[in-house]
């Protein structure tokens, strides 16, 4: 069984020069994703179409667009529910990133900003977690749980796809905000780490007019993840975090 | 470290962002809602203090003037502005309390919690303004 959809698909140059909605016709089978049906874009009309993906099981978080107006991996969104949505679906680029070209944005300062949280993209879970210590020579050892795993897990599955830079309506109007994905990596480093000063030093860096105060709380980046992550639970409780210590120093 | 916009939109039509409650969720509309209403009671308040300044004119001229707001078409504006005050208030306590991250997975009971005491308070003001 196929379905045949229309696509209002986003063109354009870098940097967004001569951006519109070009349409195309796709027929591809029934539980077919709307990854599936760029795809088809691609393979049958237009060869120049400029797209990223990877894994096609959000685990990459590199295809991320808005699909009818939403950000989402639309490697796990059904073209069926899209178009039951609207039709013709509509996919474009995600906001509050430069455009590279088409549906690609660059993506290179949000990923430095995420480096400077400390987090390690490359780092698997399991290294983080002390569950073995007795196995892996201690190296988990120094790494503190803190209440309840399953919420210590939530910030570790951020893939890293912009989504909730995208969602996040503050980080339109600030470019130096730090945005939900930095802040929330930078709550997950501090609450891992056993070093005081790192500690500190995390916090330090979630302070400030553009860090956690910048934060409006439209709770879109956390609607949005498409992971569970939860940003803004994070950068509530860091807030908490910093007024505490405000005021341990000024009764100190 | 900024993410660079070199060719973005402009600040004024990244700001309509924050209006922009297409396909976003309940948040926004209360994230949205503040703004409106928090620009709202400001253009009230020059508006309020413009018409305290008729007291200097005399009594003559502040009683012409009540005489006016009293026609139902000023109740109806009057609750307008109980509902504006109502959103930023009640929207405004929540987001205290949640933003200096006191009960931070309760914002969406809040928010609904805020609505419903909202909007029976409007009720109530509405049945005091038209009652009798």
């Amino acid at each position: 069984m196929t379905i045949t959809a229309t696509l209002e698909v986003f063109r354009c140059a870098p940097g967004g020069v001569d951006g519109r909605f070009e349409s195309y016709d796709v027929t591809v089978h029934d539980n077919a994703t709307v990854l599936d049906a760029i795809e088809a874009v691609w393979a049958n009309h237009d060869r120049s179409l400029v797209f990223r993906h990877a894994c096609h099981h959000a685990s990459c978080g590199s295809c991320g667009v808005l699909v009818n107006g939403s950000e989402v991996l639309p490697c796990i969104v059904d073209l069926a529910d899209a178009l039951r949505q609207r039709s013709p679906v509509r996919v474009e680029p995600l906001r509050n990133l430069p455009l590279a070209g088409d549906l690609v944005v660059d993506v290179t300062g949000f990923f430095e900003r995420m480096l400077a949280s400390t987090m390690s993209i490359t780092r698997t879970a399991e290294d983080a977690l002390p569950l073995d210590a007795d196995d892996d020579g201690g190296r988990s050892q120094a790494v503190s749980v803190p209440d309840g795993l399953a919420r210590f897990n939530r910030f570790e599955n951020c893939v890293e796809c912009g989504i909730c830079i995208s969602a996040c309506p503050t980080m339109a109007t600030d470019e130096r905000f730090r945005g939900p994905a930095m802040l929330a990596a930078l709550g997950r480093a501090r609450a891992e780490s056993a070093d005081p000063q790192q500690r500190e030093h995390l916090l330090d860096l979630a302070d400030g007019e553009h860090g956690v105060w910048r934060c409006h709380s439209s709770w879109e980046c956390t609607q949005r993840c498409p992971q569970q992550v939860d940003p803004a639970e994070s950068i509530m409780e860091q807030r908490r975090e910093i007024l505490r210590r405000r005021f341990r120093r000024r009764v100190r | 470290m900024a993410v660079s916009t070199p060719s973005g939109p402009s600040r004024v039509r990244s700001a309509g962002r924050w209006f922009d409650v297409r396909h976003r969720g309940p948040g926004t509309w209360a994230y949205a809602l503040n703004r409106i209403t928090g620009l709202a009671l400001v253009g009230y308040l020059y508006i309020h203090l413009a018409v305290l300044s008729l007291l200097a004119r005399g009594p003559g001229s502040y009683d012409r003037f009540v005489d006016l707001v009293r026609s139902p078409l000023f109740l109806a504006l009057d609750l307008v502005l109980i509902a504006g005050w109502l959103i930023h208030a009640l929207n405004g306590l929540r987001l205290t309390v949640v933003g200096l991250g006191f009960g931070v997975r309760a914002q969406r009971t809040m928010l609904v919690v805020a609505t419903g005491a909202g909007l029976l308070a409007l009720v109530v003001s509405a049945v005091l303004l038209f009652g009798d």
